[in-house]
């Protein structure tokens, strides 16, 4: 799983003069900055949606869409709604620049451009991005655990599924729930509770490979979504987690405390009907219902409209 | 008049594509002059104006300077006269830029 935040680096030229595309990106390039560029606004506009840039640099003389019509529609879609705007413009009037920057522009340069100070400036605008990344990704991230929320999680399943879709790949998604929580939070404390939280966190994270998606989907349940992954490997992996969970000691007051966990298992290669990110979480859902039924501490799967009992420990909770 | 230099002709970041941005100013004049002839004053002005925002940038305030010159007198509905003074102008700058052959 990874929270990290890359640079934020690629700038998007959004000029109907393409000898300014190039001279930008020769002025930015030795910064470690890549340029790509568009001539008009509404292949800008597509551009931006498709490649979420790091930075814009916006004409206002434009074909089609002019530049304040073009800025009006990024900061109006959601997911361009962040990023910031340079006008880089001929326009010098002082109307056109106040009307520029209260439609959400962060900076506004005239042409012809010092290339210090368009540097400068561009560099001004990426420390803005790094700032609103950070604070987005904050906003994603579960407090406690330090693993992806709900919102995020509901949010990349949406996106993985229409990847996974695309190139024709599995995408599976495990539900993990601490078995007896309830009691564990009444026997030893919130705060005890709270640890095993993180503990049961940590090996999840152990097992997630980079591109994936680990959360704490509410209370003490949790999601991992995996990608480009059937479910004949996403079981492995649960019965992996299953007994790293189990054999996880957990110290309070001097005791040892043993918890375990249910799983359930989906995947989109095996989703009866439509798959939709609802249809995937209720198959993994369910399967989850399935192991709780069954005593705790194991993992089944959902294969169609069949929820199938992969393994598990007969005993499902060892508190001492 | 004198030949015209970039400023960044001994700049490694810029030396190609000011030589490529001289390269298309045969093809911009060709431009600029069918505007006129055929009174596309509007497209004139946004030619021009977009030689004003390049050429300061590529090292040529003198394009810069003669394009806002051209771009203001069409978007003041100047006499063609003095239009075409200004046409000229720039183009007698743009034909004077010499740039270094690439090695």
């Amino acid at each position: 799983m990874n929270t990290e935040l890359p640079n934020p680096n690629r700038v998007l030229v959004i000029d109907d003069e393409e000898s300014i595309h190039k001279l930008i990106a020769a002025r930015l390039r030795p910064e470690g900055i890549a340029v790509t560029g568009e001539l008009d606004g509404v292949r800008g506009i597509a551009r931006a949606i498709s490649e979420s840039p790091d930075l814009i640099l916006l004409d206002i003389g434009l074909p089609n869409l002019d530049g304040f019509q073009v800025c009006r529609k990024l900061k109006e879609h959601p997911a361009t709604r962040n990023i910031p705007i340079i006008f880089l413009t001929g326009e010098t009037t002082m109307e056109a620049k106040v009307r520029g920057l209260d439609m959400g522009a962060v900076d506004y340069v005239t042409k012809p451009f010092e290339q210090a100070e368009l540097r400068a400036r561009v560099r001004a605008g990426l420390r803005t991005k790094r700032l609103q990344d950070i604070l987005e990704r904050q906003s994603f991230l579960d407090g406690l655990t330090g693993l992806w929320n709900r919102p995020y999680l509901d949010q990349r399943l949406e996106s993985e599924l229409n990847v996974a879709q695309r190139y024709g790949r599995p995408l599976g998604l495990m539900m993990a729930d601490i078995d007896h929580f309830k009691i564990v939070n009444d026997t030893y404390g919130h705060l005890f509770g709270d640890i095993v939280l993180q503990g049961v966190a940590e090996e999840l994270r152990g097992y997630a490979r980079r591109s994936d998606i680990v959360a704490r989907y509410g209370g003490e349940e949790f999601a991992l979504l995996l990608t480009d992954t059937p479910l004949s490997a996403g079981t492995f992996v649960a019965e992996r987690l299953r007994t790293s969970v189990e054999n996880r000691h957990f110290e309070v007051h001097g005791k040892i405390v043993t918890v375990t966990t249910s799983f359930g298992l989906a995947c989109t290669e095996n989703i009866a009907g439509e798959v939709t990110p609802d249809a995937l979480i209720h198959a993994a859902d369910r399967a989850l219902f399935a192991s709780k039924d069954a005593g705790r501490n194991c993992v089944h799967l959902c294969d169609g409209t069949e929820i199938v009992r992969v393994t598990g420990n007969e005993s499902s909770l060892y508190i001492e | 008049m004198d030949s015209i230099r970039s400023a960044f002709e001994n700049d490694p970041d810029m030396i190609d594509i000011v030589r490529e941005f001289a390269a298309a100013f045969p093809e911009r004049m060709a431009s600029l002059e069918t505007c006129l002839a055929e009174g596309d004053l509007p497209k004139l002005q946004s030619l021009a104006h977009q030689l004003k925002g390049a050429g300061g940038g590529y090292g040529f305030p003198q394009i810069t300077e003669a394009a806002g010159s051209l771009e203001k007198v069409v978007k003041e509905g100047a006499e063609l006269s003095v239009i075409k003074e200004k046409l000229e102008l720039l183009c007698e700058i743009l034909r004077a830029v010499v740039v270094p052959e690439a090695d």
